[in-house]
């Protein structure tokens, strides 16, 4: 039964050993002090986070979409090296011009990527492959061009070691380089979404000490709550909740972008695959006897189109993947016509479907099938960024919120033990 | 009062433990094996066939060929099925201006087409992998094969051949100015030649110590050549004439190292058909048609191979 004491007086309690105040104030001592470890921790947790999806995530997306690029036109290239010797003694300007384009672009993704990746890192050997083979591979194709204009037969014979190089060790390399990065960035992502333990386990130490604290003061005065613990308690709930739900959010957009990662990664193997199936349509044509095979030019479309393929998984990720699909079957069946040419003895008729005009031949509808895929990679990478923008928009205030309102708690329980103990004065 | 203190402590402790416990899996890191390469196993030794089928009697007009035999239904068709190669300069490759195959086993298809269909350019090419020569003509898909296609003992087991149109000597092919006469001369060097060829039994049978490369393709020896990773290459004389006169700062030298000789390969069953070309090519000899072939494209080799003389079995 409450008391009003009067002033000047001590009244005595029946209390174990110490007085209330004292009491109290060790009480009081020790919740603050969780607020304070709270706050910081939250601090930490919260700045960790934002680091892992904005700065940190964006730099090791762009070095995975730079890792990525590089893939894919190394592969161009050696589709309009092959493509280009296909059609004679010199080759068509626009496809000259596509080839220089894709190494220019390729050494240049090349140096971006060496000055991101710090020495010694996992990464760090695939990207010197890739830049120790470039310039012998160059070297191969152009000598390639001096005998093919030179009428010499001898070319085919360069062309088919050039093309074996890019196949067997130079995209395997660039490969390599781009699982290690998207591993790294699924790793970041992943610690951007995953429950944080720590500050919700402090929160609620916290806030049981100050339910404790309110239980007993209730007990002994019949009092509910003071004003100070109230709120306290009231910034600690708000504070947890704010954590869960942003965790919530956050987690399930990093997890969709983690999807539409996979969904990217999965077309752009698709791409890299069918210009890999073109350049050994045009090998099989020009250098036949030399170890090329239209067996590789199956294996590879089977590799994105057959059940369980590249596509599947893509669609799987959420790619809309019907129009490359259909474009896919399309340029198959062109295919098929540039074999029966070949192997019927009519050369020149598989040579016009492969570099030709006609709307069924192998080049327009190789090309409507290129254009397909770079769209269906476009749009996943846009979904990507929206996703990672969604997460980022979720993360705001994270780091300094939830901690302002640990230290106003604080402040709350400081108020509110103060004035309690002011009681007993 | 002490519960507070415990409820932060013990949540500090976790919550310091979840901070510095490290987060992610590694990704597992799946390297495949490499399959081993199977060994192919040694053929049994094989008794050849010497001598080709005799020709009966004179050689039938263009056009008005015996009734039922091979040759009408080629005339039936309208031309020849012809399998060749588009990459050795010289005898069967492609000239990239004009995209025509040209050379001296090109030649002897057309003059084979000429002489039964009358029409040298009745012909319809076939490119075949070195490998598919043979089944090709197993599975009927070409009428002749004339790809510097040589007798060996294991192919006649599958396929039949005409009489040798050329000799196909193996010699050595070296860089100009090297200074290398003589296979002796390579001892303990890098000779190159094709995997699975009577070549590289050959030079790993010779005492010289010699580190024998092989390589799919001959072609793929001479890039390596050209690049100074061997020091020579061996194989077939027409075939390294062909790769000399492309590169000349390469040149053919040495001894044969190996006899042997080409043929038209022709289907086991249609012996008719090998008749036939066996006595388009007596007429070639005797008429030295077929010495101007290969003078024609073969005159890098000093002396320009010439045609045996036939052996007939029959």
């Amino acid at each position: 039964m409450a008391v009003p004491p009067a002033a000047g007086q001590r009244r005595r309690v029946p209390w174990s050993g110490s007085s209330t105040p004292d009491r109290l104030r060790r009480v009081g001592v020790v919740v603050v002090a969780g607020c304070l470890i709270a706050a910081s921790v939250s601090l930490v947790s919260g700045l960790a986070r934002v680091d892992a999806v904005n700065e940190g995530g964006g730099r090791v997306a762009a070095i995975t979409a730079d890792a990525a690029e590089l893939y894919r036109t190394l592969a161009d290239a050696d589709a309009s090296a092959t493509t280009g010797y296909v059609s004679g003694g010199v080759e068509p300007a626009a496809v000259r011009a596509r080839y220089d384009d894709d190494i220019t672009r390729a050494s240049t993704g090349l140096v971006s990527a060496a000055g991101r990746i710090p020495g010694g890192d996992a990464a760090a050997a695939s990207v010197a492959t890739v830049a120790a083979q470039l310039p012998a591979y160059t070297g191969l194709i152009e000598t390639a061009r001096t005998y093919n204009r030179q009428g010499l037969p001898l070319g085919q014979s360069y062309l088919t070691s050039a093309s074996t190089l890019m196949r067997t060790t130079i995209l395997p390399a660039a490969a390599e380089l781009r699982r290690i990065e998207t591993a790294a960035l699924a790793q970041d992502y992943a610690s951007g979404g995953a429950f944080p333990f720590g500050v919700v386990l402090l929160g609620i130490a916290v806030l049981a000490g100050l339910v404790d604290l309110g239980v007993r003061e209730y007990r002994r005065t019949h009092r509910v709550l003071s004003p100070g613990l109230a709120a306290a308690s009231g910034l600690v709930v708000v504070a947890l909740v704010w954590w869960v739900v942003v965790t919530a959010v956050a987690g399930s957009a990093l997890s969709d972008a983690r999807q539409r990662s996979d969904a990217s990664t999965a077309v752009d193997d698709a791409r890299t695959a069918v210009l890999q199936a073109r350049s050994n349509e045009s090998l099989v044509l020009v250098a036949r006897g030399g170890g090329a095979a239209n067996t590789q030019f199956v294996a590879q479309l089977d590799r994105v189109l057959g059940p369980g393929g590249l596509l599947d998984a893509a669609a799987a990720g959420g790619a809309d993947v019907g129009a490359v699909r259909s474009a896919a079957q399309d340029w198959q069946a062109a295919h098929q016509e540039v074999r029966k040419r070949d192997d019927g003895g009519d050369y020149p008729g598989a040579v016009a479907s492969v570099v030709g005009n006609d709307p069924n031949g192998s080049n327009v509808t190789f090309q409507r099938l290129d254009a397909a895929l770079g769209a269906a990679v476009d749009a996943q990478r846009a979904a990507f960024t929206a996703a990672i923008g969604r997460a980022g928009g979720a993360q705001t205030l994270l780091a300094a919120g939830p901690a302002v309102l640990l230290l106003l708690a604080a402040g709350a329980v400081v108020s509110g033990v103060g004035r309690r103990v002011g009681e007993y004065r | 009062m002490r519960r507070p203190a415990i409820y932060l402590g013990v949540a500090a402790l976790l919550a310091l433990g979840t901070l510095l416990l490290p987060g992610g899996d590694t990704p597992a890191g799946a390297t495949a094996p490499a399959p081993p390469a199977a060994a192919a196993p040694a053929a049994p030794a094989c008794t050849p066939v010497v001598g080709g089928l005799r020709p009966q009697g004179a050689l039938p007009a263009p056009g008005a060929m015996p009734a039922g035999s091979t040759m009408a239904a080629i005339v039936a068709k309208g031309r020849l099925v012809a399998g060749v190669d588009q990459g050795k300069f010289t005898t069967g490759y492609r000239d990239p201006q004009t995209g025509q195959l040209q050379g001296a086993d090109i030649d002897l298809v057309h003059q084979i087409a000429a002489a039964i269909l009358g029409d040298p350019d009745k012909v319809q090419f076939v490119v075949l992998d070195i490998a598919d020569r043979a089944q090709a003509l197993v599975d009927r898909r070409v009428d002749v094969v004339v790809n510097t296609f040589t007798i060996t003992c294991e192919r006649q087991k599958q396929v039949e051949f005409s009489t040798p149109y050329l000799a196909a000597s193996q010699r050595i092919l070296v860089t100009r100015g090297s200074g290398v006469g003589e296979v002796e001369q390579l001892a303990g060097k890098r000779v190159c030649t094709s995997r699975g060829s009577t070549t590289e039994t050959v030079l790993r049978g010779l005492p010289l110590r010699l580190d024998v490369v092989t390589y799919t393709g001959i072609p793929d020896c001479v890039l390596d050549l050209q690049r100074g990773r061997v020091d020579a290459v061996s194989s077939d004389e027409v075939i390294l004439a062909g790769l000399a006169a492309q590169d000349p700062q390469t040149e053919v030298v040495g001894r044969t190292l190996v006899d042997a000789s080409y043929g038209v390969g022709v289907n086991k069953g249609q012996t008719d058909l090998v008749r036939f070309v066996n006595a388009l090519l007596e007429r070639s000899r005797a008429d030295g048609s077929l010495a101007a072939v290969d003078r024609k494209w073969l005159s890098v080799l000093k002396p320009v191979p010439q045609p045996a003389a036939a052996r007939y079995r029959d």
